[in-house]
């Protein structure tokens, strides 16, 4: 029989699973959004980031009592002070993800430019950095953590050639600077959604491993 | 250099094996808690470090413990002086039926030292270093059964001291106390540790992480894993110590 103890981690970690999937599919809301006509529904993108909201205060509160009336260690210890962190890294993606839908709404002939400036590609890496965080705190995989510091990389790379590429075309072209803002506060809100996902990995890794590996640089980890 | 060192001790209460190869070492002004389930074999390891065993008929040790380098099981070492060096403190505070100042003199006297001068200044100076002075100097000639349990184990405390020990041994020593008794217990561990050499043997898991700067962890009369208690309790090496600190089995 599972002790108190082990049944509120449970009740923990399953609030984890659906405080991350909830971000995953916020996310998807927001690629959409930036993607095609028309917009997703803002009346459902603004009720998930409510949950999200909710869920992350409950963290903090599920984190508290156990922290109060468990004194826990080691594993357990570590599970929990990743947990409060994770649980603040998804609530910024949340809110990553509304700005992306905002600013998405700003951005005229938005085809033409995602088509020119490949922007699909990388909006799709995001998406696959986000499943990918909340698998790794699922099954726990050193691999997954490894797949998802490598992605961010690429996603770093492609944010920053992509803003490369459209600060020129502004230059030439002045009709294209409203837009072409906008999708630089998109592509900087998506490559911060990434770095909250590695964050989430390092996490995870300090939970499996005990070894704080944040602030470390990517060619280190190699 | 180590205060204490044990060399692949065994113990035996007759044909049973209570200790199986126990080499620990601990080094001076350091405090070290010994964990483990109920029979484990930390109270006896701890009975070792001053020969408290040999009371008990029909046991036997093997392997040898050092104590400033010394061995402590060879036959010409006098037990009464190892006792004085290595003071003793219990569960339950077990205070003399005797005035609070004749609980702390008495064990000097019994040592042989007649000076009243001498007697009144180590009273009084255990007394002060247990942070009990305070609370009993207007009642030093009142019993020591007066005194709060908390008091009466500071009490024991100071007598142990009394005699300058250079270890001092706690078995559960607040087991029986309070929480604010507790917490006066603890906070003197923390500063005696600046003179003594302290072993302590507790059930109290975050007793044992608050006061100790090493943790041991014995399961059925092994030693699992010994480390810095920083260490064991955020990321000890082996699964047995894990489940247990963490309330999984014991």
């Amino acid at each position: 029989m599972a002790s108190h103890f082990e049944i509120e981690l449970e009740k923990l970690k399953n609030v984890i699973i659906k405080i991350g999937n909830l971000a995953e599919s916020q996310l998807s809301e927001a690629v959409k959004a930036l993607l095609s006509e028309p917009m997703a529904e803002k009346k459902e993108v603004k009720k998930t980031e409510e949950k999200i909201d909710k869920l992350d205060v409950k963290i903090d509160e599920i984190c508290q009592t156990i922290f109060a009336l468990q004194q826990p260690v080691a594993s357990d210890l570590r599970f929990i002070m990743a947990s409060m962190q994770i649980s603040n890294e998804i609530e910024r993606i949340g809110d990553l993800a509304m700005s992306v839908i905002k600013n998405s709404k700003n951005i005229k002939d938005k085809h033409d430019l995602i088509i020119k400036f490949n922007v699909s590609e990388l909006a799709k890496q995001v998406e696959q950095i986000t499943v990918k965080m909340n698998q790794c705190f699922l099954d726990r995989s050193e691999t997954t953590i490894g797949e998802i510091f490598v992605l961010n990389n690429s996603i770093k790379k492609g944010t920053d050639d992509t803003i490369h590429n459209l600060m020129n075309e502004m230059k030439s072209n002045s009709k294209a600077v409203v837009s072409g803002m906008n999708l630089v506060m998109v592509l900087k809100h998506l490559e911060r959604i990434s770095e909250h996902c590695t964050n989430i990995a390092e996490h995870v890794h300090f939970m499996i491993k005990a070894k704080i590996i944040k602030h470390e640089k990517f060619d280190d980890r190699q | 250099m180590h205060k204490i060192e044990s060399r692949n001790v065994d113990f035996f209460y007759g044909e049973t094996q209570a200790l199986h190869d126990i080499s620990l070492s601990m080094k001076e002004n350091t405090v070290t808690a010994l964990i483990g389930p109920s029979g484990c074999g930390k109270s006896t390891y701890l009975r070792l470090l001053n020969r408290m065993n040999d009371l008990i008929d029909n046991t036997r040790m093997e392997g040898s413990i050092l104590i400033d380098q010394k061995d402590i099981y060879l036959k010409n070492t006098n037990v009464d002086d190892l006792r004085k060096n290595v003071g003793m403190v219990f569960q339950k505070p077990n205070p003399f039926p005797k005035t609070i100042y004749e609980n702390v003199a008495y064990g000097l006297r019994v040592n042989g030292i007649e000076d009243k001068k001498i007697i009144e200044e180590r009273v009084v100076t255990s007394i002060e270093q247990v942070a009990l002075w305070d609370e009993v100097k207007d009642k030093l000639k009142k019993s020591a059964f007066e005194l709060s349990g908390g008091q009466q184990q500071r009490l024991c405390i100071a007598r142990a001291l009394a005699i300058q020990p250079s270890v001092l041994l706690m078995d559960e020593p607040t087991s029986a106390l309070d929480p604010i008794s507790t917490s006066k217990i603890e906070e003197l561990i923390h500063e005696l540790k600046n003179q003594y050499t302290i072993v302590i043997v507790t059930h109290n898991m975050q007793q044992a992480a608050r006061v100790s700067d090493n943790t041991a962890f014995f399961y059925m009369g092994k030693l699992i894993e010994y480390d810095k208690t920083k260490t064991i309790f955020t990321k000890p090496a082996i699964k047995q110590t894990e489940d247990y600190i963490t309330g999984r089995f014991g």
